[in-house]
């Protein structure tokens, strides 16, 4: 669903903040990212959804180069940053039509999901007030159901669960699980430990823009926790 | 006051940034910037000199020279009014970098003082730039040699920092009243909008009224400033500035009181003021029904005039142009014989006037050219978007173009029909006017991903202060005088090139401005 290869991005000034990464998701996988602050994962994250220029290596959605076919690419694509920001004019059933429309949702099935997503995060009630009136968790739950409405095969995820209610986290998790087995992928970045070994089929750990380590939860923690592996990785253990 | 000139320095880089652009990404970039502030600085001062000079000269010669002061000083002060009042909202009180500073080891007051020296620096600017050259026209048009003395201008230099502060008082307590309703009010935009309105109507029924009295200032000038009792504390500015210190330090007062009753009248509840008017709680009872679905330009055709009519700020500095467009082709039909009366003397160049005018309307319509620095921290929506980036940069000069075509296709069929034109001079008009509708919408849209400013505190910043829309406005303005100057080297030789030629140039920067951005746009989105 995702292949990575050979990505590098250079900052203007000359800082390499990610070098000769490869990485591959495989349809049905939850691939956690992990790495500490500054490790190049945000900066993945956002050359994977598009949103960022890079001059090295070549990244694909589902067959879709995103340099060579960008509107592809991110047709079948759907992209939460750590901290989205919503417009705060829109009232937030404006801002998922706007959503559907730039995706081409049909009417019907945004009605249904609206409707299944909204009702699943308590948001539905809330939908015709503007965002701007809208707590930082409402946000992200609008966001995430703004995600889900479009049915990605990609999901990619930057520090989802940040200023989530713990139901909520269970409740996106649950989604996650389902949008898998419907045959989509996630890619996400986390510093949940927990949660990545819990969620994840596979895990890579990126240290100073390098892949330090990546393989199947289960091979990569072993006997130890993934904790454990990432400090020791990190040379803090 | 470390404090406080630490906080103030805040608020003056962000107001600098934006208007010069010097944290742009080129030295080149910055240097236009200041360039361009440097030339709007000598225009402003140009016109206010030019303004003075005309009163001088006709009072003068009746040592009615107190006049040219009060009307000067009424002008800076509705000027800055009408300029900082809607800059209040967002900078004093809706800053997003509110939670920040409210929660270091400052006093609330201290820093309501720093935003409200920012918004009396704007006003100062305004003062200086009205009241100066003022002094300069009295130095050099009045016999009696009153501006040699250095007394005089210690006074004026006087008048000049005591005016703001009057002005930021009232714009202070009326931004505030704009602030609170948008806060309490469920249709904050739309009761927002209707102040504003209510506003503008007030300030141009008060510049129209000042006009009448301007032109008759040389026939009854004492009897003009024994009307002015109601604005007294101009009139000792005035007597002020000529030599009576007891009236300056009188008007000195009534500045420096509401000044220092709203700083510290507002600073003792600015948090809370900051909390009401931030405070807006979503609603719970919405009931989903069945949505509807449209194609995605027209999504995002919706989200631009979301915004625009959504955001007073946005609506009231870019589109009162549009306002004065609609006006100025229903007053031309309704007002026809005065203003045929005006106009209907031998050689006056009726066709060309009507263009300038719509133009002129046009120019202070800057509705694209912000329109990218206001996605900002929303841009990582539309980028993520499945749709090329030239889509986005043809909508956003498109919505201009919805707005200011149908509203010049009015003006120009009123006025032609108001002024008499043949059916090839309303031909002419409506060309030469469309034509300039369409560069200046694809010029602001250039201008917008040139000078961007994503990162700005507050949209005050982006629509108000910015480099992109202040070029938006000025360049087309400079385009248009070109054309003018065009159309009389026309005139001088064969009568077709005194509207050819200018058409031509419209026609030419229209396109090359839209090759620009069809060619570069896509690239420069992507770079931002």
């Amino acid at each position: 669903m995702l292949r990575i290869e050979h990505y590098s991005k250079t900052y203007p000034g000359g800082k390499k903040a990610v070098d000769d990464l490869t990485l591959h998701v495989r349809p049905g996988e939850i691939y956690g990212f992990i790495g500490h602050n500054g490790a190049g994962k945000t900066t993945t994250l956002r050359a994977v959804a598009g949103v960022m220029d890079f001059t090295e290596g070549t990244i694909a959605i589902d067959g879709h180069d995103i340099k060579k076919d960008p509107v592809g690419a991110k047709r079948v694509t759907a992209f939460l940053p750590d901290n989205p920001d919503l417009y705060e004019f829109m009232k937030g059933i404006d801002y998922l039509n706007f959503i559907a429309d730039l995706y081409d949702i049909p009417a019907d099935q945004r009605t249904a999901d609206i409707g299944k997503f909204g009702d699943a995060f308590e948001l539905t009630g809330n939908l015709g007030s503007a965002i701007g009136s809208y707590s930082h968790g409402m946000r992200q739950k609008l966001a995430l159901i703004s995600a889900f409405i479009r049915r990605p095969k990609l999901l990619i995820l930057d520090e989802p669960f940040v200023g989530l209610d713990p139901s909520a986290s269970h409740l996106m998790k649950g989604y996650l699980a389902e949008l898998c087995r419907g045959g989509s992928a996630v890619f996400f970045s986390t510093h949940v430990l927990e949660v990545a070994e819990k969620l994840c089929h596979q895990i890579a750990i990126i240290k100073d823009g390098r892949l330090v380590k990546s393989g199947p939860t289960e091979a990569l923690v072993g006997d130890s926790s993934l904790e454990d592996v990432f400090l020791e990785l990190e040379g803090e253990k | 006051m470390k404090k406080f000139l630490t906080l103030l320095k805040v608020s003056i880089q962000s107001m600098l940034l934006s208007s010069t652009n010097s944290r742009g990404r080129s030295r080149k970039k910055a240097a236009t910037g200041l360039g361009a502030v440097v030339a709007i600085a000598g225009l402003g001062l140009y016109l206010s000199g030019f303004y003075s000079y005309m009163l001088m000269q006709a009072l003068a010669p009746s040592h009615m020279e107190i006049l040219v002061f009060i009307f000067m000083g009424m002008a800076a002060l509705v000027g800055g009014l009408l300029f900082t009042t809607f800059a209040v909202k967002g900078v004093v009180f809706g800053g997003k970098d509110n939670d920040l500073l409210l929660s270091m080891p400052v006093s609330s007051t201290l820093l309501m003082a720093s935003r409200v020296t920012a918004i009396y620096l704007e006003n100062l600017l305004f003062s200086a730039f009205v009241l100066l050259p003022a002094g300069v026209v009295c130095t050099i048009l009045t016999q009696s040699g009153m501006g040699h003395s250095l007394l005089f201008w210690v006074r004026l230099v006087i008048a000049a920092l005591t005016l703001p502060l009057l002005d930021t008082a009232l714009s202070v307590l009326l931004g505030a009243l704009v602030a609170f309703l948008s806060a309490r009010v469920s249709k904050g935009a739309l009761g927002q909008n209707i102040v504003t309105g209510l506003f503008l109507v007030v300030v141009f029924y008060f510049s129209f009224n000042l006009n009448r009295m301007i032109s008759g200032l040389a026939a009854n000038a004492a009897g003009i400033k024994d009307s002015l009792n109601w604005a007294a504390p101009l009139l000792w500015m005035g007597e002020g500035i000529l030599g009576d210190w007891g009236l300056l330090l009188a008007f000195a007062a009534c500045c420096v009181i509401p000044f220092a009753l709203v700083v510290f009248g507002l600073g003792r509840v600015y948090r809370q003021a900051v909390t009401a008017f931030a405070a807006r709680s979503a609603q719970s009872n919405y009931k989903l029904s069945a949505q509807s679905a449209s194609s995605q330009k027209k999504a995002l055709l919706r989200k631009e005039a979301q915004r625009f009519f959504g955001t007073p700020m946005y609506f009231w500095n870019a589109g009162l142009g549009l306002i004065m467009l609609l006006a100025a082709g229903v007053a031309s039909l309704v007002m026809r014989e005065k203003l045929l009366a005006f106009v209907g003397m031998e050689g006056f160049p009726l066709l060309p006037m009507a263009a300038a005018v719509i133009c002129f309307c046009l120019c202070t319509c800057p509705i694209a050219a912000p329109s990218v620095s206001l996605e900002g921290k929303y841009l990582w929506i539309l980028r993520e978007a499945p749709m090329p980036g030239s889509t986005l940069l043809w909508v956003k000069a498109g919505f201009q173009l919805l707005l200011t075509l149908p509203c010049t296709v009015i003006a120009g069929a009123c006025i032609s029909i108001a002024l008499g034109f043949q059916l090839w001079q309303g031909a002419a008009l409506l060309i030469a006017t469309l034509l300039f509708a369409v560069g200046h919408a694809m010029f602001g849209m250039l201008m917008g991903l040139t000078f961007p400013k994503l990162d700005a505190v507050n949209e005050t910043v982006v629509i108000k202060q910015s480099l992109a829309t202040t070029l938006a406005m000025f360049v087309p303005m400079a385009a248009l005088a070109a054309a003018g100057g065009l159309y009389w080297l026309g005139s001088q030789t064969v009568g077709w090139a005194a509207l050819a030629l200018p058409v031509a140039l419209l026609a030419v920067l229209t396109a090359v401005s839209t090759i620009t951005l069809a060619k570069r746009g896509p690239a420069m989105l992507r770079a931002l």
